[in-house]
């Protein structure tokens, strides 16, 4: 059992930077968090408080209902691991996997029993003998979760686990933590700036910005109904289009008017103040055709083999990006005109907070 | 024409090898010179055209020095400035003590500087630049303080002075090292339930040990061939092996190089000992910043 409550958490490193602020936020027993954000956002200070390595400024941190504030690292039933993986360089890999039972003075026959065990469980059984400098990156990050593991934690912290492996190998260290997950059943607690782990691995993600909490929800609350500019733009590969302008408003009717167009917004939006605004749209919900909203010349053609991206030079500070299934026979200066789906589009205030509801 | 990238390849290397061959030279002559005088009988010593190799090499340097043998049956006119052996344990005793003071406190010190940032940047660097000034400054003001406490003399005044002296340097050094452990490693120690002292034992000083080993041999050479403060803080019971080294060499005992270089090698001989005992350590060591991961 371990449900985590964070309640003001406040961390400040010297007397001008606030890392945290007045965070709140409850962890589930058994869940799959994951925070995200840029990096310094304090998701990883937030972890750093979890795990006892920070003190907090301020707040309280308990665990199934005790206050944690006060005990040492290693008396919180956590497992943790790092970006760096930070392996004992001088040990092998079974004496790397032995350090936690054997601070918890297990018998020698028993670890050794669990050493096998574990190493077996995330299939590094081969490489007990070895020193972690032998062992490549993704080996070493096995060898890492085998450390964490032995000693049962109720909760693991993971930061920026995967950070530092290759792109193929992180997908399948993506689907090995996922797998550990659905196994063990634990409370998981996971970093990254990498909003497609986020999205693939979490019951709930957290979004921080600037050492506060911007949205939490499950991936699809965070894709489909973001509530900030910030949020939107962060999730999403390609992200969404954002296009700045102005809200007018004549007869009741909204519309949104940038040098290129003018867009007649749906209904929902009625609500909308009239003033300077931007106007989201994911490229999965753009159609190209013959006519359109927006009339632009096809300035890039990126295959990516399943589909195909298509940037338009609309004149704003990004270029202006649909998808089309398939390998599109569209050439770089085509002109095409563009639909935008009613029901999909987002509008933002200037302040970056999202305004009405299409869908 | 140009010269073609073979040609001017080799003329750097030649250049490079002859400039690495002279400072060679310049370097290990005196080493060189010092033990052909020892093997020299007296009337080489001062021979001129200069003796490199001994025509009759001879061990009595050595035997005079070392031992009470005297090629001179009824002359004892070194004798009293044969203490070698005294001189020998005093240097031992004095060094390995400040030497191993100054590592352990300096270590120590490192550690709360690099993860806990105890002393600042300029507290740091403060504290280098103090060691900058030279001794000759300090030394008169502290043989007074030191004649008042008692420490004259003695062979923990000298203790005192040395450990206090290279502690700077040893806290310069033990850090680099610790600098380059990875916080993230003790931390997952911490987190698998190593308290902070078992953390240090386990995880840390293994992976500074060379660092460590390498510090202690440059703080042991710096100790062992001291000689202004010996000479100052120290008047006839405690005489370290530089200044009995000096004493081959006066008004009232003439030149005597041959056993003068006889005495010069045997200090040396420890350190080159220690050296060779710990040379694995000291490859890794002095590559600062080379800890294994």
């Amino acid at each position: 059992m371990a449900r985590i409550e964070l309640q003001n958490l406040r961390k400040e490193f010297g007397r001008s930077v606030v890392a945290v602020k007045d965070l709140s936020l409850t962890i589930e027993d058994g869940e799959f968090l994951v925070m995200v954000g840029p990096s310094g956002c304090g998701k990883t200070t937030t972890l750093r408080m979890i795990a006892g390595f920070e003190d907090p400024s301020s707040g309280e941190i308990r665990m199934d209902g005790a206050t944690v504030n006060e005990l040492e690292p290693g008396d919180r039933n956590l497992g943790m691991v790092f970006q760096s993986h930070a392996l004992f360089p001088h040990k092998t890999v079974a004496q790397n996997i032995e350090f936690g039972p054997r601070m918890q003075k297990i018998e020698p026959e028993t670890r050794r029993r669990r050493v096998r065990e574990v190493a077996e469980m995330v299939r590094i059984a081969h490489l007990l003998d070895k020193m972690p400098g032998q062992c490549s990156g993704g080996e070493s990050q096995r060898v890492a979760l085998a450390r964490t593991l032995i000693t049962e934690p109720d909760t693991f912290l993971l930061d920026e686990p995967l950070s530092s492996l290759d792109a193929k190998l992180r997908r399948e260290m993506r689907a090995e933590v996922d797998r550990l997950h659905q196994e063990l059943g634990k409370t998981f607690i996971y970093v990254t700036h990498d909003q497609e782990e986020a999205m693939t691995l979490a019951d709930r993600i957290v979004v921080m910005r600037a050492g506060e909490i911007e949205q939490v929800g499950t991936p699809l609350e965070i894709y489909s109904d973001p509530v900030s500019l910030f949020v939107a733009d962060f999730f999403g590969s390609p992200s969404m289009n954002l296009i700045p302008g102005t809200i007018e408003k004549s007869d009741g009717d909204v519309v949104f008017r940038n040098a290129r167009t003018s867009i007649s917004l749906p209904p929902a939006f009625s609500g909308a103040e009239p003033g300077p605004g931007t106007l989201g749209i994911r490229p999965e919900h753009l159609t190209v055709g013959t006519e359109g909203e927006l009339v632009e010349k096809i300035h890039l053609v990126e295959p990516l083999g399943k589909d195909t991206l298509l940037y338009f030079d609309y004149g704003g500070e990004d270029d202006l990006i649909a998808i089309v299934d398939g390998v599109s026979s569209y050439r770089a200066g085509t002109e095409l005109g563009i639909r935008f789906t009613p029901e999909h589009l987002f509008l933002f205030h200037e302040s970056g907070r999202r305004i009405g509801r299409a869908g | 024409m140009a010269m073609s990238r073979a040609r001017k390849k080799t003329v750097f290397e030649v250049g490079r090898y002859t400039i690495l061959v002279i400072w060679l030279l310049i370097v290990a002559f005196p080493m060189f010179w010092v033990i052909s005088t020892s093997f020299k009988p007296d009337h080489e010593w001062f021979a001129w055209p200069p003796v490199y190799w001994s025509q009759e090499p001879t061990l009595n340097n050595y035997l005079n020095v070392w031992t009470d043998y005297s090629e001179y049956e009824d002359t004892q006119y070194i004798k009293s400035l044969q203490k070698p052996w005294i001189a020998l344990r005093n240097s031992l005793i004095i060094s390995l003590t400040s030497t191993f003071l100054a590592v352990g406190f300096g270590a120590i010190l490192a550690y709360g500087v690099s993860r806990y940032r105890i002393l600042s940047e300029t507290r740091m660097f403060q504290l280098l630049m103090l060691r900058m000034v030279p001794p000759i400054v300090v030394v008169a003001p502290l043989s007074l303080y030191y004649s008042t406490l008692g420490l004259l003399d003695t062979v923990i005044g000298l203790v005192i002075v040395y450990f206090l002296t290279t502690l700077p340097y040893a806290v310069w050094m033990t850090k680099s090292f610790i600098d380059e452990v990875p916080r993230e490693v003790e931390q997952a120690a911490m987190i698998l339930g190593a308290s902070r002292w078992r953390t240090i034992w386990e995880v840390v000083l293994p992976l500074v040990r060379s660092g460590l080993v390498a510090t202690f041999l440059f703080i042991l050479i710096l100790t062992w061939s001291e000689y202004l403060l010996a000479l100052i803080l120290s008047k006839t019971e405690v005489v370290t092996l530089p200044v009995e080294l000096s004493k081959y060499e006066g008004s009232t005992e003439g030149r005597v190089y041959g056993r003068q270089a006889a005495l010069a090698v045997g200090v040396t001989i420890p350190l080159v000992i220690i050296g060779v005992f710990i040379r694995k350590h000291l490859a890794r060591g002095f590559s600062f910043g080379m800890v294994r991961r």
